[in-house]
């Protein structure tokens, strides 16, 4: 996958600016609920259960400020990223124990093309490696800053 | 450990059963692990996941989770849902007798493996 590509995977209806939840399980659910929102997915509690099980091998919040929420599911079609911002933070089990503020949730069937899912995880793991970035992230106010900023930091 | 209960929705289960699978594969697989690893991802907490499998067997019919065992032997994707009448494992066109029923768990002609109906 060629590192201009990543900005593709994310979509407007993926994209929660003001997330609400301020737990690991509810900030969860609401991301959730914006996949079967717009997927079309009747059963969300399959992929909140394998997220929350994907949790309990480790925590995703492995950066400071950011979690990366990912695992694979029958439940979705295809490889499908959510990108959420939370204002307040939430408590997420981080591995540094401070709130998380950004979030980006990777869901890819079981089976997908080149294990796309382990390479556009390992893309987005590196478009927060520095505080700068991280820091843009949490600022992040709509969609089209999303999309610039993961442009200029995908060049 | 729970008893199945007649009335839980078994392609359910079956689906999170498989999610977890996966998940324990991809753990054990090398490759992937490290690759995981790598990103900064601690995967410590198996032991977890094959407790967590443990309770979703015990809510599965018995019949049905040997069923599942036995066609996971062979096939990666074990449980596959039936969309616009094909099986999405192996995308043969499933029998017209097929039809949707709730909590139905049927088995593909062509490639066995184990369909429900979203």
């Amino acid at each position: 996958m060629m590192p201009n590509e990543l900005a593709s995977y994310f979509k407007d209806s993926l994209c929660i600016c003001d997330l609400k939840a301020t737990s690991k399980v509810d900030a969860l659910s609401e991301m959730v609920d914006a996949i079967c929102t717009s997927r079309a997915i009747k059963d969300k509690g399959i992929i909140l259960e394998m997220l929350l099980n994907r949790e309990s091998l480790g925590s995703t919040a492995i950066a400071p400020g950011v979690a990366f929420p990912h695992g694979r599911s029958l439940a979705v079609p295809d490889l499908t990223i959510v990108f959420a911002r939370s204002e307040s933070g939430v408590e997420f089990d981080a591995v540094d124990k401070k709130s998380t503020h950004v979030f980006f949730l990777i869901i890819a069937p079981p089976q997908d093309r080149d294990n796309l899912y382990l390479q556009v995880l390992g893309q987005i793991v590196n478009l927060v490696r520095d505080d700068a970035a991280r820091k843009a992230f949490a600022r992040v106010a709509t969609y089209e800053e999303l999309q610039q900023l993961i442009g200029s930091q995908s060049e | 450990m729970s008893t199945p209960n007649q009335t839980e929705d078994q392609p359910r289960l079956l689906v999170a059963l498989q999610d977890l699978d996966q998940m324990i594969r991809e753990v054990e697989d090398k490759e992937t692990s490290a690759e995981l690893e790598a990103m900064g991802f601690s995967l410590d907490g198996v032991e977890k996941i094959r407790e967590a499998r443990e309770k979703i067997c015990s809510r599965i019919k018995p019949q049905l989770l040997n069923r599942y065992q036995r066609v996971a032997r062979n096939l990666d994707r074990t449980v596959v849902p039936v969309v616009n009448e094909l099986c999405t494992g192996c995308f043969a066109k499933v029998p017209t007798s097929f039809r949707y029923e709730k909590g139905a768990v049927l088995t593909c002609e062509n490639c066995g493996r184990m369909l429900y109906f979203t």
